[in-house]
């Protein structure tokens, strides 16, 4: 089993947020509003209520299992061959969601800030500093995300009061936008863009408690829902939903209009850092489940060895969109849309066949 | 022929092993780590004593200590282990019972007559008895050996009335303030090498080491490193004895206790454990005697030697370990719950365990009221991120992302630079490295001269160099700025380390923009999070997160701050009641 320390609340909520907020920066608000228009900043939040429904579930399956987490549910409730096989899918399928990010990320990065820069230039260094983080292991990347935690939102609510000159709340109406019936629709649909909060049951162990997780999970979907909200009320407000659904990455853009003078103008560059660094911190946590859970199924004891070929693979999976349109409409789809068929079909899932079979955890004294 | 191709199939197959062994994957040898845990229990106790009776330490303490209390008690006999085996080297360590053997033993361990150090005073005892004294010249005091060694000595030879009793009495006749029984020739060696002075007389199977330590050291002066306005200004010497008092005239109290290691098999330093009890986590104290006592080294003479020797991350850029040259600093940090580790003939005493926030603490805070003190703390804070990353962010501006700039400023910039025929990070790179020549060079020329030098040469070569458009003036600023900044860095060490931690992300600038940088600094503070000062996580407080002390980076009011440091787990967390200025809330009428 690998080593994985132990943390505390504070740890544990930095990370889960800033895993949850970080593809704000991304083309996560450009989609949305394309698909909701201004009803886009509501949408999202019938997602978040969606995920807390489903992190309800998720604590319910945890807390039949409290001293396990839920790889090791997998295989209690599935038994050993399916239960790996579960575990598998999420390994593989987690280490395509770290190549993406990365895409997504390089994408963004090149489009804005870097354009003569070769993608190759841009996914290295940030695939090194990835793999160093994977190699400290899980105790390294969640304090590195506590340390960054005040930066990454203080960052963000900077971004969004320099920006109040832009804004034009008219912007908001129709508040229906597109109907109500298809605001959530889709809101359901994409309840998948807070699935990350899955990851939570897989690093249990690490946290001081059920009712930790409890309380983190909770907390950080609320977070996440309300920040996704304001970034989108913001982003309609400042270029309108017609514009706001072409943008990239709507929050560079919203960096982009901020103007106090002639001299303090143009420093979306100062927020580089904060894309930046939350990015990097995501998709270390990402890579890292991945490596967690591939060294579960075969036994592994020591996830070291195994970072050369997954930063390999993560480099290779970051090579398959060919361009910025395929990422939209096909990787960035299959991870905010329908990844729930696996982080969260496949916990509920499994929570109903426990229920079924009556399995529970025969010892349950202890941290519950 | 055959032989020949046996040998080739070997030097293949060996080959091979190489190569194979490049590529497959070992098991790193991960060292035992020592986390400070919540719970203070003295886990692992056993073992550590275990480990120190079979050192050759282990066995000199028991053997002063045996003597000391006058006991003729030996040691209870434990297997010792083989490093202690070949040091004590059974018979020939013991003391013998015969005078030549012993004047013999002690001549061939000084290499006498080569060495002329060792001075032996032979004499007798009413005509019946010989001895002799042994010490080294320069080392003791000549003054205590005649009025306290020999003078009492022969008074009582003359005196008809003594006789065999004088052999059981001995320490009783000697007059100065402290000796010691030493059964072994080692010990008595060591005591010495030490200054003080070995007599023995024949028939006795023991020394009696006399203290006589009396070599001219420096006296107490102001801090060279530390220097503060308000506060006080004495500073370590090179003298263990001196700087334990100074430590002790601040800290009047029974349970600040001082333990000594020796340290360096041919240099038998001695190195201070200085705590105080009922304060410090007595698992704090263990693991400090155990990298103490696991030292295998020959040479000791600094305490930044023994810095390197007792570190827990040897490869890290920033130090884990607090030096400083200030009793004042040394007795506060003793009095929140650390440990004091001084090296005999060091100015310095070493603090552990430290968190990053304490490096960045001046001595003159404490002085301070708490508004001056936290305005302080921030510019220093904000000098750390000038010295280690302003150069990287303006190659970084200049290179990559030159729409941030002003219109007006980078107009400014272009025009500056249109002369200089040198890509920004050259202009960095040649500019770092002239400050960095000055600075080195202002250390090693002496006296007045060197300050001089420092300031001269960088005014001269800045100006020569704008002059002959080998850099823009702002870059001039920009180097200014970075070395001024890295002054401002309290502790001596860290600062070192931000300086090369500078050149870090100037590369990481250069090449990537603040892409590169954002990069760098992840990766910087990932190695900060994973850094630990005996056992205690290095940025703690902020993660992992722990109570504060309020004295972080904010400095409360002095009567604020109740508790000591979380992150050290001291038996004793609280340091001052509630309402430590207790006089406002008397009715200023009852006295």
């Amino acid at each position: 089993m690998i080593k994985e320390g132990r943390f505390g609340f504070m740890e544990a909520f930095s990370i889960m947020a800033i895993v949850l907020v970080t593809k704000i920066f991304y083309g996560s608000p450009m989609a949305i509003i394309k698909y909701l228009g201004t009803a886009a900043w509501y949408g999202t939040l019938i997602s978040c209520v969606g995920a807390l429904i489903f992190f309800t579930l998720l604590y319910l399956l945890m807390k039949r299992f409290p001293q396990q987490d839920l790889f090791q549910i997998f295989e209690t409730v599935t038994g050993k061959l399916i239960g790996k096989s579960l575990i598998l899918i999420f390994a593989v399928f987690l280490l395509y969601k770290a190549g993406i990010n990365i895409t997504e990320f390089t994408a963004v990065l090149k489009v804005y800030s870097m354009p003569f820069t070769p993608p190759s230039m841009i996914i290295l260094p940030f695939l090194i500093v990835v793999a160093a983080m994977a190699y400290v292991g899980l105790e390294g990347i969640v304090r590195t995300a506590h340390i960054f935690f005040y930066l990454v939102f203080g960052s963000l609510i900077l971004i969004l009061l320099l920006a109040i000159p832009s804004y034009d709340f008219n912007y908001l109406q129709p508040v229906l936008g597109y109907g109500l019936a298809k605001t959530i629709e889709t809101g359901i649909i994409r309840t998948a863009a807070y699935d990350e909060i899955v990851f939570l049951a897989i690093i249990i162990r690490s946290l001081q408690g059920l009712q930790v997780f409890r309380k983190v999970g909770y907390l950080t979907l609320i977070l996440g829902g309300l920040t996704f909200s304001v970034c989108l009320i913001c982003i309609l407000a400042a270029f309108q939903y017609t514009v706001g659904g072409e943008h990239l990455s709507g929050m560079y853009q919203l960096s982009r209009v901020i103007y106090f003078t002639r001299f303090f103008q143009r420093i979306e560059s100062i927020f580089l850092f904060v894309w930046v660094i939350s990015s990097v911190i995501t998709v270390a946590f990402i890579f890292y489940i991945s490596l967690n859970a591939y060294s579960r199924v075969f036994n592994i004891s020591n996830h070291r060895p195994l970072i050369l070929p997954f930063t390999f693979l993560t480099f290779m999976f970051a090579f398959i969109p060919n361009n910025f349109a395929q990422i939209m409409e096909i990787h960035l789809r299959v991870l905010r849309e329908f990844s729930s068929v696996i982080f969260i079909f496949i916990p509920v899932m499994v929570l109903l066949l426990a229920l079924i079979r009556g399995k529970k955890e025969v010892k349950t004294s202890g941290k519950a | 022929m055959k032989e020949k191709q046996k040998q080739n199939q070997n030097q293949n197959q060996s080959l091979f092993k190489s190569i194979i062994s490049l590529i497959t994957y070992k098991k790193t040898k991960i060292p035992p780590s020592f986390t400070l845990t919540e719970s203070y229990e003295e886990s692992g106790q056993e073992q550590d004593n275990s480990e120190q009776s079979g050192s050759d330490q282990g066995e000199k303490e028991k053997d002063e200590q045996n003597s000391s209390s006058k006991s003729r008690r030996r040691a209870t006999k434990k297997p010792l282990s083989p490093s202690a085996l070949k040091s004590s080297r059974v018979d020939s360590d013991a003391v013998k019972k015969d005078i030549d053997s012993n004047k013999k033993i002690l001549e061939q361990q000084f290499h006498l007559p080569i060495n002329k150090d060792l001075i032996i005073r032979e004499f007798s005892i009413g005509n019946k008895q010989r001895g002799f004294i042994a010490y080294i010249d320069g080392m003791a005091d000549k003054g205590i050996i005649n009025d306290f060694i020999l003078r009492p000595l022969f008074d009582e030879i003359d005196d008809e009335s003594s006789s065999d009793q004088q052999l059981n009495s001995l320490e009783d006749i000697i007059l100065t303030n402290d000796t010691k029984n030493l059964r072994k020739v080692t010990t008595t060696v060591t005591e010495i090498l030490k200054g003080n002075t070995a007599l023995y007389v024949d028939g006795l199977d023991y020394f009696i080491t006399c203290e006589t330590i009396g070599y001219n050291t420096r006296g107490v002066e102001a801090p060279k490193t530390e220097g503060i306005v308000k506060g006080p200004q004495e500073g370590f010497s090179e003298n263990l004895r001196t700087n334990i008092s100074l430590i002790r005239r601040i800290v009047r109290n029974k349970d600040l206790i001082t333990e000594f290691h020796e340290i360096g098999e041919k240099s038998n330093t001695t190195c201070a454990v200085v705590y105080l009890n009922g304060v410090v986590n007595p698992a704090v104290v263990q693991e400090v005697q155990r990298r103490l006592k696991n030292i295998k080294t020959d040479f000791l003479v600094s305490s930044g030697m023994l810095e390197q020797l007792i570190e827990d991350n040897p490869y890290s850029i920033v130090p884990t370990i607090l030096s400083t040259e200030r009793p004042d600093r040394t007795a506060s940090h003793l009095v929140e719950g650390r440990v004091a580790i001084i090296v005999d003939g060091s100015p310095f005493a070493m603090i552990v365990p430290v968190s990053m926030h304490a490096l960045m603490h001046s001595p003159e805070d404490a002085a301070l009221k708490w508004q001056y003190a936290t305005s302080i703390r921030f510019i220093r804070f904000v000098a750390v991120l000038a010295a280690s990353m302003l150069p990287a962010l303006y190659i970084a501006l200049t290179t990559f992302h030159r729409e941030m700039i002003p219109t007006d400023l980078l107009i400014a910039i272009a025009k500056a630079k249109e002369n200089v025929p040198f890509p920004t990070l050259v202009e960095i790179l040649l500019m770092e490295l002239g400050f960095e020549l000055i600075r080195e060079a202002g250390l090693r020329v002496p006296g007045i001269v060197g300050n001089t030098l420092g300031i001269i040469g960088a005014l001269i070569l800045g100006e020569a160099a704008v002059s002959a458009n080998i850099v823009s003036p702002i870059l001039i600023i920009i180097v200014a700025i970075t070395g001024l900044s890295n002054f401002a860095i309290p502790n001596y060490n860290l600062a070192f380390g931000v300086r090369l931690t500078r050149f870090y992300f100037i590369a990481a600038g250069a090449l990537l923009g603040f892409y590169g940088i954002s990069l760098a600094l992840v990766a910087y503070v990932l190695m900060l999070v994973n850094l630990k000062s005996f056992g205690v996580p290095f940025i703690s407080i902020i993660s992992p997160r722990t109570k504060g002390s309020r004295d972080i980076i904010i400095k409360w009011p002095i009567w604020m701050q109740e508790y000591r440091p979380d992150y050290l787990n001291s038996p004793d967390r609280r340091r001052q009641p509630k309402i430590s200025r207790q006089w406002a809330e008397q009715d200023s009428s009852d006295t």
